[in-house]
């Protein structure tokens, strides 16, 4: 298990409480931080929405699966969903390798782009985990 | 598992340093701080067992000495497996069960001489078990956990056998006789016959808990570090990897094994997959006496049935959660669901990674597969549904779920 100063926190996402990030400008991608999956463990599933699903904040728009649980993931602002990401749903194993990369998992057009910066900036985040860890 | 040991420090084994250093995620396990995965994760883990090899801690479960001139007379009375006819240097798996039937745990045993016997139980479970074979009629003297702890490591996979031919002085002697449960050494390492090159007195088990060709080695806890390093080391080239409960837990339900408190606990030990465990003869009588005989004859009846089964694709429910259905209406409980990701579909039929029907070029993407409890005996190939609060999944009743597997596979050096 990673310990906090292992982890992979890019400066240029913001982070949900529930350990999503979503990009600070279009493409507004989102996906699990790399304290996510590492808790999860090794991913077996992910189960994303269709595109063009319209989310409020805070609703589920999908599941992790790993070896240790089926996790819900929980849209960090209201928007709608423009892509999904077909090659995790492929390969699980990207969201473990590249969070932040090949392992995103959806981008959605913000039904207020002014929301994503009410999210935790990366200080903020590595505050929140050292808080509860 | 066990609630009475939440409270306290969690127990470490011998190789916890090393399990630290080599970045797993360690967890709560009937009272020991164990290896849930390493930092390769419990998918490459599980992979690793089932095409080359993979190294386990096992040094949570506990050993149990019985020494007397009526052991076999006794334990075959206190144990499901019918010893009567039990061959020294074989070991016999079955359960400890109560007067009312209901499963206290499941164990190997382990004759090493007519009068000098062994058993292996689960964490936390050694005090239990002799306190219980105590209460019985017949119980030897000398019966008592070893005064020194024995650590032991399960050596797992197609690959064990080159992997531990590297540390024995000399392995086509000791591979040499030696099928599936049986094993060679001594639990009393000042007397065993099997040493390994660096000198640690062993006792080999052609056993395990996944499904695979292995071995479990049962070591003097002050040896077990070394042997730990050289198995990796000397596997390196061969894929050998560390595995933790994750990968175990996987392992072992593709390969239709119970975990003991979860597919196997307090309610009647019949109706299951696990007859080999019970003494039926061949007309489905029991061929003996033992404690616990007359009250799952009586429970029988009444007793849901556990059947393994398997999915069509990865996706799992939360067991805690889930009913199984059957024409829609509820007829059970999930006990254990994991996925395999050995295995996949190709036309309908489980293939697995390592078969050899597996087609070039197809990687598969998991099964989700375990038990059910449901309320009648269903047929392999019967469709049920399982069904949390937020999805239901179609499965399918199975005789058996990864195919391919190499645990009894007879041993070429």
């Amino acid at each position: 298990m990673k310990e906090l100063d292992e982890l992979l926190l890019p400066d240029d996402v913001r982070y949900a409480e529930d350990h999503e990030w979503i990009s600070e400008r279009a493409p507004y991608r989102v996906g699990v931080s790399d304290f996510a999956q590492d808790q999860l463990g090794d991913l077996t599933f992910v189960e994303l929405p269709d595109v063009d699903k319209v989310l409020a904040q805070g609703d589920e728009f999908g599941t992790l699966e790993s070896t240790k649980s089926v996790s819900s993931l929980y849209l960090p602002i209201a928007g709608r969903v423009t892509a999904v990401n077909e090659a995790v749903q492929d390969d699980p194993g990207r969201v473990n390798g590249d969070p932040y990369g090949d392992g995103w998992l959806i981008e959605i057009e913000p039904a207020n782009p002014a929301d994503v910066s009410g999210l935790m900036d990366v200080e903020a985040y590595k505050k929140h985990l050292e808080e509860t860890n | 598992m066990n609630d009475d040991h939440r409270a306290a420090p969690l127990r470490q084994t011998s190789l916890h340093s090393r399990h630290k250093a080599l970045g797993a995620k360690l967890v709560d396990f009937g009272g020991w701080d164990m290896p849930l995965w390493y930092r390769a994760g419990a998918v490459k883990e599980h992979m690793a067992v089932v095409t080359a090899a993979g190294l386990f801690d096992t040094g949570h479960m506990d050993v149990i000495d019985v020494a007397g001139k009526d052991v076999r007379k006794f334990l075959d009375f206190a144990f499901s497996h019918d010893l009567a006819q039990a061959k020294l240097g074989r070991a016999a798996y079955g359960a400890f069960l109560d007067r009312n039937g209901l499963c206290l745990d499941d164990a190997i045993v382990y004759p090493i001489e007519e009068d000098r016997w062994n058993i292996v139980v689960n964490a936390a479970m050694g005090p239990k078990i002799v306190a219980h074979l105590r209460s019985l009629p017949g119980c030897p003297e000398a019966l008592r956990e070893p005064a020194a702890r024995i650590a032991k490591i399960d050596l797992q996979g197609p690959g064990a056998v080159e992997i531990l031919a590297l540390m024995l002085p000399d392995p086509a002697a000791a591979f040499t006789g030696f099928p599936y449960f049986s094993f060679k050494g001594d639990f009393d390492f000042t007397r065993g016959s099997v040493r390994l090159k660096n000198g640690a007195p062993a006792m080999l088990s052609r056993t395990g808990y996944t499904g695979e060709l292995g071995f479990e080695i049962f070591l003097p806890d002050d040896r077990v570090g070394e042997v730990w390093d050289e198995l990796l080391a000397l596997g390196k080239d061969r894929g050998i990897l560390p595995c933790g409960l994750a990968a175990r837990d996987s392992l072992r339900t593709g390969a239709i094994l119970p975990l003991s408190h979860q597919d196997i606990g307090p309610w009647p030990f019949v109706n299951h997959p696990w007859r080999f465990a019970l003494p039926y003869a061949e007309d489905g009588s029991f061929t003996k006496d033992f404690v616990g005989r007359d009250a799952i004859i009586g429970a029988a009846a009444s007793t849901p049935h556990t059947l393994p089964f398997a999915g069509f694709d990865p996706r799992r429910v939360e067991p805690h959660d889930a009913v199984v259905l059957r024409n829609g209406a509820e007829c059970g409980t999930v006990t254990t669901i994991v996925t395999d990701m050995a295995i996949g579909r190709r036309d309908g039929a489980i293939v697995s990674v390592a078969g050899p029907e597996r087609p070039a070029d197809w990687t598969p993407r998991g099964l989700a597969c375990g038990f059910v409890r449901i309320d009648e005996p269903l047929p392999s190939g019967t469709r049920i549904a399982l069904k949390d609060k937020r999805r239901e999944i179609e499965v399918e009743i199975r005789g058996d779920i990864r195919p391919a597997r190499t645990a009894r596979k007879k041993i070429v050096f």
